[in-house]
């Protein structure tokens, strides 16, 4: 097991000493978590003592159910935005072709290389939580642990499959990501990060639904907000596992398909 | 005989980038650059075969497309007896590729860093990758430098820590693009040494390597292919080369001091060119001897004129002059080819 883990875990080892080299950086980092707490908590202030029928289903409180959606909305631009990233930064620095031209697999090099942005934004996601509930006074007391564990773990692998279609644009066409914009904006707009989808229309609701980020959210904040058994939690845990189950076959299939032109028209490593 | 590398009509073309104008008045008319034009080489083993050519001839595609990094559009290549196309990580396992970039690295690493990391993904178990990249690091000179960053690595440094990498697996054959392209003579020079004595002599592998610089493709390779604009102008060792193109062999032909009169008499009889003046009065001509003219025939001919023939010898071809014959005919297509590969 840890053997088959050694790639992977080369690439977070890769990212962090070259990150961690990199000191004010890194630190200031930590600086900017501290910051977007502050700026949402004294916002919360507004609805102090306010009742919202929106949040009712979340606790009630502004503050816990923005905190879990920045904190874990991290992870779309993550998703969406690393592994692209990974691919042009390595065309830019000029280390693709050396790690083409490895032993390694196309799909591990795409999983591996995304790996340490999906830590870090789990450390960030930690320290959002310890700051919230430590200084802030967010209430996680009933958290269903496990389960937002597992709606974590489905949230990456759903929202990978959207990142790694974007990673096949990128590999393509070099610049210009029409997927990647179209769903990062409605993803932002319509997922319920800094407010509650209940406030849509029917219709949008709906469309909402299309998005995995609408789950993932819904699915966390009940979890850790309201602490939902698993049975509970169900439909989000079900339609995650159902965008992985599409998403991922097709966005490797598309990704190959990417490599392929990009070996044919010679663009492999061109930016 | 054993060849580690074959390739069958191998053909690479690019598609050119076409302007809006093109794409609004032909907007499925297809530009194409072709870059390999059917490629037929063969490498033996342990040998080091030199690619040769001027600036965008085409090797640097030859190189990627024979280390999986491109798909030819036509034709095929065995690595190691795998296709390039159909067993793509057979032949990665079979070859190391020194990519000719020194941005390849991650310069915020140290050299051990970064080996470690290629290690892994190469597959080596952790005390496999420990042991080799001593080895390699202990190859390459650079056994004392491995915990330094690569950012403070000088370029000669950087190469050779790309040859350690491609070296890590401990591959069959190793390609080298343009190896010495940016480095000063001094370290140019121990590098070819060391790819000829410690890569090929001592560990056995096969060495592909391009280049436009002649002396090192004369001093380092064993056999040679001269590419330009995608065609193979011509193969096979430096001798054989110069014995295909010598079918019009050039002498060069000492003479006493000739008489008044000799050598105006001597032009209208069969072409050559005054090369030097000997000590003594004495002169050098240079004749190109042919079916017409044999070499015999043209001493006659001086002696017929009262010249006095104090030695004649063949001059020999420099690697330039072959260079400068096979690529100077750019769209004739004409070439001179030795055996295949």
């Amino acid at each position: 097991m840890l053997y088959h883990l050694r790639k992977p875990l080369a690439f977070v080892v890769r990212d962090f000493g070259d990150a961690a080299s990199y000191k004010l950086s890194f630190l200031m980092q930590f600086a900017g978590i501290f910051f977007s707490i502050l700026t949402f908590f004294f916002l919360s202030r507004l609805f102090r003592g306010v009742v919202v029928p929106y949040l009712q289903p979340y606790g009630g409180d502004y503050f816990s159910f923005v905190l879990i959606g920045i904190a874990f909305s991290g992870y779309i631009g993550v998703a969406q935005h690393s592994i692209a990233g990974t691919i042009s930064s390595a065309q830019e620095m000029g280390t693709l072709e050396a790690l083409m031209v490895t032993q390694t697999g196309i799909p591990t090099i795409l999983f591996s290389s995304s790996l340490s942005s999906f830590v870090w934004t789990t450390i960030r996601v930690l320290v959002y939580l310890i700051l919230g509930v430590a200084v802030f006074g967010l209430d996680m007391g009933g958290a269903n642990i496990p389960a937002a564990v597992l709606i974590l773990m489905l949230s990456i692998t759903s929202l990978g499959g959207f990142g790694i279609i974007s990673a096949s644009f990128i590999m393509a066409f070099k610049k210009g990501d029409p997927l990647g914009w179209v769903f990062s904006g409605l993803s932002g707009f319509l997922g319920g990060v800094i407010y509650p989808i209940e406030v849509f229309p029917g219709w949008l609701q709906k469309c909402s639904y299309l998005l995995p980020i609408t789950h993932s959210l819904k699915g966390m904040r009940l979890a850790l907000l309201q602490g939902y058994s698993t049975e509970a939690l169900l439909p989000y845990i079900l339609a995650l596992m159902l965008f992985t189950a599409i998403m991922l076959p097709l966005s490797l299939f598309l990704f190959q398909k990417a490599v392929k032109r990009a070996k044919m028209d010679g663009s492999l490593t061109q930016y | 005989m054993s060849y580690i590398i074959e390739t069958f009509n191998l053909t690479k073309k690019y598609p050119q980038i076409k302007s809006y104008h093109e794409i609004i008045v032909h907007p499925f008319q297809k530009r194409e650059i072709t870059a390999l034009d059917g490629i037929n080489i063969r490498v033996k083993r342990g040998e080091v075969f030199g690619l040769l050519g001027p600036n965008g001839a085409g090797k640097t595609t030859l190189i990627k497309t024979l280390c999986t990094l491109l798909l030819p559009n036509e034709g095929t290549a065995l690595v190691n007896g795998f296709d390039i196309v159909k067993e793509e990580q057979e032949v990665k396992r079979s070859i190391g590729y020194v990519v000719n970039d020194e941005r390849s690295f991650y310069w915020r690493l140290t050299g051990k860093q970064n080996l470690e990391f290629f290690a892994i993904l190469n597959n080596l178990s952790p005390n496999r990758a420990k042991r080799r990249i001593e080895e390699v690091l202990r190859l390459v000179g650079l056994e004392t430098n491995g915990d330094k960053r690569v950012k403070d690595y000088s370029t000669g440094m950087k190469q050779k820590l790309a040859i350690a990498r491609g070296m890590l697996s401990d591959p069959e054959v190793l390609f080298l693009d343009e190896p010495t392209r940016s480095l000063d003579p001094m370290i140019a020079s121990s590098l070819r040494e060391f790819i000829r004595r410690s890569i090929v002599e001592e560990g056995g592998k096969t060495v592909f390597l391009s280049t436009h610089n002649l002396a090192e493709a004369e001093d380092l390779c064993d056999r040679l292919t001269i590419i330009n604009r995608g065609k193979i102008k011509a193969c096979g060792t430096l001798e054989e080369m110069k014995a295909l193109l010598d079918k019009r062999k050039r002498y060069l032909i000492e003479l006493e001091k000739p008489a008044q009169g000799f050598i105006e008499g001597l032009k209208g009889v069969f072409p050559f060119d005054v090369r030097e003046a000997l000590p003594g009065g004495g002169i050098a001509i240079e004749v190109t001897v042919d079916e017409r003219w044999k070499v015999s025939q043209v001493i006659e001919a001086i002696v017929r004129h009262g010249g006095k023939v104090v030695a004649c010898s063949l001059m020999g071809r420099t690697l330039e002059e072959i260079f400068s014959r096979v690529t100077s005919h750019r769209d004739s297509g004409e070439g001179v080819e030795g055996e295949r590969g």
